[in-house]
């Protein structure tokens, strides 16, 4: 709406409409039907309706391009065909680091998000959490208008001209005071153009203080580099040059700023086939995807890894300053031989060892880590380090404590709050929420009017970042230009904006604000423009990494336990570690209204659309807790309410939580209780407190004797005992694993099964492909189960989510899954998983038993759904031994004709038909890809190449697992692995002969650990 | 009065039989009972109704389906009905061949029963498709849009097994009745019922060259019949047999199905006849030693079916097949094991009561027994369905099923059509085949041994 007085002369007659007050309403209402035309003239109804065509036409994003460069389509642009795709290169920020992406879009309509393939920090791989935020732009929840508060309270839709107004008067106020009284609290943010923004801001106003929160944060690294060296240093790892690693509470491959830069490298060091594997060991309280893909992996609580890794290093350096430290648990065997085996081995690859610890984990670990890493010659080889740009600034923690002790000291007139939403994630003993209403003159720049929106006299709302001017360096630096790709829809603006306003020099457009920060990182050059043209290309700024250096070391100090660190692993109840974790869905919250994110199945739990205590099933046994049954955890007088979940490989008497839920005003979606709709999952923030942000120790568990549906899309641990029996024979099949020792002595160990492959011939004349014929190979020893497959097949082929309760019935409807098995004991099980999509298989059962051929065999391969011809007799369903059909049991589009919906329209990919309810549907192998590649390379006569086609979930997985291509070209990557020796047929004795091969897991376990 | 009918001239008894059996529909009024049942079925129809506007508005996710389990209770209800009408069908068309004159006093109503029956069965595989207004592309129709069938589907061939089945089962039922329906014409002394019962005995006059005719017919449409009774439940067990899901692909399905369908057909006519021979007087028609000869069914029946149920366990665990030994050893001690020990108990255990005399007269015990013959040859479909499904390949996608209060009030409805067609029969239309029934009687022979 307030993009309208942007755009100058042109709408001028329709800016004026807009003021008035009957127009408000009616673009509240939306659409000319409701309008209720009886009570306006029919003068004035014909005006609106006039009016309404003219703003379908700035609403419709089919024409919001960028107005700089608005051109007659009378004759087209070069290279640009209305209804082909462009791609455009922009970045994503998240905890104050860019991922690079490129989005795609159609009629300058954003519809998928991929890696940055040409970025030195990008391996064009993405995260779930970024393929996932598209869905955000065409959220209808997000803020619409401005809204401020009056005196009583009351809420009022307001017009940016009118935000504009106040904020010169007041901001110019302020001004005369040196900003006395005036605080600004932002996300942590690593975009050059806001730092250069700041700093203007603080010398106009000398006497405000900026504050930066971000509820997980990754300073304890930057406290502990800073004790260990002298100031804060971030790290880079060098996993492809590591023969061990060790993870101390760290996701690394996952959950982690350079998770994707990490998963790749490690990736290349798990090839069984060269020969020489790494070796990744784990020491950690949850259990994470790092640690599934670990060869070893100790539960530990949280806590428990400071003494651990004291001991570690006394053990590698006996003569060193470190002393064994007189822990109970150190001396149980399992922990012992884990010690000293992993020291040996560490010792043994000097220089080529990577000792990594998790955010969560206190400033002492990262100090002796970085110790270690310096002791065992990795620093400079396998871990790099740079200087914190930000060196000065405390640390969130303690950044929003000080904010709250302004507020409540009523040193605090003005807050001005760019992004996040402290009123929800601050910590719970700092009352962030109701300190807001003390401050005079708050400001709130969200996406969503949110819980602290509410809690503000002024709600701006923010522009997403596909629609807004911006930069941000991604974890080893790199700037990355932020682009926009569409008109802010709802009439967002970014942080760029809002400040450049309260520094009155809005005159200015975020773009050249960004184009001159570009120009300072970039430094000289012949031809400017060009460079930058280049660089908005590229999507970053060539060359503008940080400098890594080799930091010396200061004394070490000495490191205290507390008592509760010198125990056993078994402990009593009443003394519960709580680790905080973020969501893989809602990441901090943030995506609460995510349905895409809500529904995909966390990586371990297999839970959707809920958080829950995970315990482990010794500690849930003995004090007799199942899955589903609510607790109450109860720390320093503050309490949480949530079900339990039963989770193997849980280190005992710790319960890990997830963030993230529990939103009151999220949206329909995650929760607004304004609409009615209850929050999704538990707020654990509120066991959270400033002391103990990450895990919190001395946590009473009691019982409530009420239970909780979880929707889970797998089987949980808890099933009947013939049943879990035949789970494990079948899961050895399935996901065939092996070690690296035996894979060397019987490198055909997958063919070596009781069940023989069929070997009878067909009766038939068999189909020859003489064209293409495509397969895939999927290599279980990269996957890390990041779920970005999962997210970019649902992005890329329009698959509905279908909430809570039809998840707990089982009728998720994604194309492809990730089936996870345990093995071994419950307490510190191995992990086995395997993305499972449509097999397309040769002899598929799913064709033959069709009534109405909707199901067929196309003449490459595929096996191809005609959605028009199904009648829904889900026959094909049952018989498919890979259970991934999918069946539109309700329609799951409903309501998305309704006014407030229509925006989700633009979400959808063109090229793949939205299935009506009554049909069935799975994995196409992303068959409008193919075919758009056909088409180009028919034009070009001739045949597609390797590597040209590549399906969605391929182009997102960022460590290379899944490769897909032509199994009739010998030269195709896709080729070579179907010829792999530990490439193998997902229930091949069923003869369906799928095209799709995975190739064996293969561990590798330290010999004297067996 | 059956040990006077001796006495009787011949006449007087056949008259006494058209009295009786023309009475039920000639009454000014059913007896409150019918009524009451007439009520209840109405209702239950009404709920079916309310079901299917549920469903076909919202969609088959009324119902507790989901991606694993595509098939649950609707399809259970599908093979459960058929099943139901194959008592019918055997009873007249392979006992006639037979020459089992017992048969006579319950042949129509058994045929009755069969096509209500297949008219509950057909409404479910319509109602379960996700798009039950395209159902219509199972059968082969030239199109402008050049679609044609499938017909290596099972479902194709059971397109063809059951509307083949229903077809002749109506052509049997009506050709048999018409005699009878012209005796009711006859007898009409209202103009409605002249007029209506005057079409639909297409003109029947009982001439010798009609009866020639008539009988050869009716011989010619029993041949006819006679295979259908072994397919069509054939052709359903290989929706299942055909498939590739361990617990379904079994070679014994098709006499297993057969054997299940007809005791569960016979519980059936036992449960409907037995209280019906008692509320409208029918008992000197439908004779003790007729419900006799059909316990003993039920009971040779069960047999078979608890045979098959120990064969295909035995078959299992014979093959050295893991992944079919699981399947049925889930079903014995797995999630669902309620479902089979239901199924065995009321399909195995209890029959075994019909060995006893007191057992097949006491028409309160028939009943009882009838009723849980049923209940388990429901379950029996259920836990073929159930276990199977729920279990198969891949234990990441097993999952468990929870039906939906929309399964329940479908089923129930089903029955509710059932029971309302049934009952309107036995209000309008002669139940007890009078012109046959009479020609078994002795009476019917007189001429032949006086000389």
């Amino acid at each position: 709406m307030s993009s309208l007085d942007r755009t100058g002369d042109y709408w001028r007659s329709l800016g004026e409409l807009e003021e008035t007050r009957e127009f408000q309403e009616f673009l509240d209402r939306e659409f000319p039907e409701q309008t209720d035309a009886t009570r306006v003239s029919r003068r004035r109804f014909m005006q609106l309706m006039g009016a309404s065509l003219a703003f379908a036409g700035v609403a419709q994003a089919g024409c919001r391009r960028d107005e700089d460069h608005i051109l007659p389509m009378s004759r087209r642009p070069d290279g640009y065909t209305p209804g082909e795709f462009q791609e455009y290169a922009t970045a994503y920020e998240l905890g104050g680091v860019a991922s690079a992406l490129l989005v795609r879009a159609y009629d300058g309509r954003p519809t998928k998000i991929e890696g940055n393939p040409a970025h030195p920090f990008s391996t064009g791989g993405s995260t779930a959490l970024a393929q996932g935020s598209i869905l955000h732009l065409y959220d209808p929840d997000r803020s619409r208008e401005l809204r401020r508060r009056r005196d009583g309270g009351q809420l009022l839709s307001a017009r940016w001209d009118e935000f504009r107004r106040f904020a010169r008067e007041h901001f110019s106020r302020l001004r005369e005071h040196g900003g006395a009284g005036l605080r600004f609290l932002s996300e942590a943010t690593s975009s050059p153009t806001l730092r250069a923004l700041r700093q203007e801001i603080e010398e106009a106003f000398p006497n405000a203080s900026w504050h930066e929160y971000e509820p997980l944060s990754r300073d304890n690294e930057r406290e502990g580099t800073r004790s260990a060296f002298g100031a804060p240093y971030r790290t880079l790892l060098r996993l492809d040059r590591a023969k061990t690693v060790l993870t101390l509470d760290a996701d690394i491959l996952v959950d982690d700023d350079r998770a994707l830069k990490n998963a790749a490298d490690f990736a290349t060091t798990r090839d069984p086939d060269s020969g020489t594997m790494s070796r990744l060991y784990s020491v950690e309280s949850h259990f994470s995807s790092t640690g599934a893909l670990a060869d070893h992996r100790l539960p530990l609580r949280s806590e428990y890894v400071l003494p651990f890794l004291l001991a570690l290093k006394a053990e590698l350096d006996p003569d060193g300053p470190t002393q064994t430290p007189d822990a109970e648990f150190l001396e149980e065997d399992e922990v012992q031989s884990f010690l000293r085996t992993l020291a040996r081995d560490l010792l043994a690859s000097s220089g080529e060892s990577v000792i990594v610890a998790g955010y969560r984990q206190p400033r002492h670990v990262h100090d002796l880590v970085a110790r270690i890493n310096d002791l065992l010659g990795n620093a400079g080889q396998t871990v790099l380090y740079y200087r914190d740009p930000d060196e000065g600034r405390p640390s969130h923690i303690e950044d929003i404590t000080r904010l709250a002790g302004a507020i409540s000291g009523g040193e605090v007139d003005t807050l001005v709050m760019l992004g996040g939403n402290p009123a929800y994630t601050a910590p719970a003993d700092l009352g962030f929420a109701e300190l807001l209403g003390q401050v005079s003159t708050s400001i709130h720049l969200s996406e969503y009017d949110d819980e602290t929106s509410a809690a503000c006299t002024w709600h701006v709302p923010r522009a997403h970042y596909l629609e807004a001017w911006s930069d941000a360096r991604t974890a080893d630096g790199t700037v990355t230009i932020a682009q926009p790709v569409i008109e802010p829809i709802f009439g967002g603006r970014s942080p760029i904006e809002v400040l450049s306003l309260i520094l009155d020099r809005d005159h200015e457009s975020p773009r050249q604000l960004v184009r001159r920060t570009f120009d300072d990182v970039a430094g000289f050059a012949i031809d400017p423009d060009a460079m930058w043209r280049q660089a908005l290309h590229d999507g970053f700024v060539p060359d503008s990494h940080h400098r890594t250096e080799r930091p010396a070391l200061t004394p070490e100090p000495r490191f205290t336990l507390s008592e509760s660190q010198k125990q056993r692993r078994d402990r009593r109840e009443d003394e519960m570690e709580v680790v905080f974790t973020p969501s893989s869905a809602t990441y901090d919250g943030r995506y609460a209204n995510n349905g895409w994110l809500q529904e995909t199945p966390d990586f371990m739990t297999k839970l959707t659309w809920d958080n829950a205590a995970l315990v482990s099933p010794k500690t849930a046994r003995s004090i007799g807790l199942k899955s589903g049954e609510v607790v109450r955890l109860e720390v320093g007088g503050r309490q949480l309410e949530l079900p339990v979940w039963v989770q193997p490989g849980q280190a005992p008497y710790s319960v890990s939580v997830a963030l993230g839920y529990g939103r009151t005003r999220a949206g329909v979606v995650g929760g607004d209780e304004g609409e009615g709709v209850n929050p999704v999952g538990a707020d654990s923030y509120r066991l959270r407190a400033s002391d103990a942000p990450y895990f919190v120790t001395g946590v009473s568990l009691r019982k409530t004797g009420r239970t909780q549906l979880l929707a889970s899309t797998q089987d949980h641990w808890e099933i009947d005992p013939v049943g879990k029996k035949e789970r494990e024979r079948r899961a050895t099949r399935l996901v065939r694993q092996t070690t690296l020792e035996q894979f060397g002595d019987a490198p055909d160990f997958v063919k070596d099964v009781d069940d023989p492959y069929p070997d009878h011939g067909s009766t038939w004349q068999e189909w020859e492909y003489d064209g293409y014929k495509w397969g895939m190979a999927t290599d279980m020893n990269k996957c890390v189960g990041c779920n970005a497959c999962i997210l970019a097949c649902t992005s890329e082929n329009n698959v509905p989510i279908v909430g809570k309760e039809n998840v707990a019935q089982h009728r998720e409807m994604h194309w492809i899954r990730i089936d996870r098995y345990f093995h071994g004991d419950p307490e510190n099980p191995e992990v086995s998983h395997q993305p499972v999509a449509c097999q397309h298989c040769e002899n598929a059962p799913c064709e033959t038993v069709c009534p109405v051929g909707a199901t067929i065999h196309s003449s490459e391969g595929l096996n191809e759904m005609t959605y028009n011809r199904c009648i829904g007799t889900r026959y094909c369903a049952n018989n498919c031994p890979y259970r991934v059909r999918r069946f539109n049991y309700l329609d799951y589009h409903e309501g998305i004709d309704e006014a407030r919906n229509k925006v989700r329209h633009l979400l959808f990919n063109p090229e793949v038909t939205v299935r009506s309810r009554g049909v069935m549907e799975k994995c196409t192998f992303c068959v409008q890809r193919i075919t758009r590649t056909r088409i180009e390379a028919n034009n070009d006569r001739r045949r597609i190449e390797d590597g040209e086609v590549k399906t969605a979930c391929q182009q997102a997985c960022p460590t290379d697992a899944i490769v897909f291509g032509d199994l009739n070209d010998d030269k195709s990557r896709v080729r070579a692995l179907h010829d792999r020796q530990r490439s193998y047929k997902m229930l091949w004795y069923l003869n369906t002969e799928p095209r799709n091969v995975y190739l064996a897991r293969v561990r590798n376990p330290h010999p004297d650990l067996g | 009065m059956s040990s006077a009918s001796e006495a009787k001239h011949p006449a007087q008894e056949f008259n006494q039989i058209t009295e009786t059996v023309a009475d039920v529909i000639e009454r000014p009024k059913p007896p409150k009972a019918w009524y009451v049942a007439f009520g209840i079925a109405l209702a239950m129809l009404g709920l079916l109704a309310v079901s299917v506007y549920h469903l076909l508005t919202t969609g088959v996710g009324v119902w507790g389906n989901n991606n694993a389990i595509a098939w649950a209770w609707p399809i259970t209800n599908f093979v459960f009905w058929v099943g139901i009408g194959h008592a019918g069908t055997l009873i007249s068309a392979i006992l006639f061949l037979m020459r089992q004159s017992w048969r006579t006093s319950i042949n129509r109503s058994a045929e009755a029963m069969t096509i209500f029956a297949v008219m509950c069965a057909g409404l479910f595989p319509i109602l379960h498709t996700g798009r039950p207004w395209m159902a219509y592309w199972m059968i082969p129709h030239p199109n402008e849009m050049l679609m044609w069938p499938q017909f290596r589907s099972p479902l194709m061939w059971d397109v063809f097994a059951v509307t083949t089945y229903a077809t002749v089962s109506m052509l049997f039922w009506y050709l048999g009745m018409v005699p009878d329906l012209a005796t009711v014409r006859d007898r009409a002394k209202s103009k409605v019922r002249q007029i209506v019962y005057g079409i639909l005995a297409l003109g029947w006059n009982g001439s010798a060259r009609q009866w020639h005719r008539y009988e050869r017919g009716y011989l010619l449409l029993a041949a006819l019949a006679t295979p259908l009774v072994l397919s069509v439940h054939s052709v359903v067990s290989f929706d299942f047999a055909v498939s590739k899901i361990p617990g379904w692909h079994t070679t014994i399905f098709p006499p297993y199905f057969v054997a299940g369908a007809i005791f569960s057909g016979f519980a059936m006519v036992l449960t409907l006849m037995v209280p019906a021979r008692w509320l409208f007087g029918l008992k000197d028609i439908i004779k003790e030693s007729h419900i006799d000869v059909m316990c003993k069914i039920t009971l040779a029946t069960g047999l078979m079916v608890g045979f098959s149920y120990g064969a295909e366990i035995f078959i299992a665990w014979y093959s050295g097949n893991l992944f079919e030994q699981y399947a049925f050893l889930n079903r014995a001690v797995g999630p669902m094991a309620w479902g089979f020990w239901i199924m065995v108990t009321c399909n195995v255990l209890l029959p075994n009561l019909f060995w006893f005399k007191k057992f097949r007269t006491n028409p309160f015990l028939i009943v009882g027994v009838c009723l849980f013959v049923n209940v388990g040859m429901w379950f029996e479909r259920f836990v073929i369905i159930m276990t199977s499904l729920s279990r198969p390949w891949i234990p990441a996608a097993w999952a468990d099923f929870t039906p939906t209060f929309w399964d329940a009030a479908t089923l129930i409805g089903s029955f509710g059509l059932f029971f309302t067609l049934f009952l309107l029969f036995i209000r309008f239309a002669p139940m007890v085949a009078m012109a046959e029934y009479k020609a078994t009687l002795p009476a019917a022979h007189a001429g032949h041994q006086k000389g």
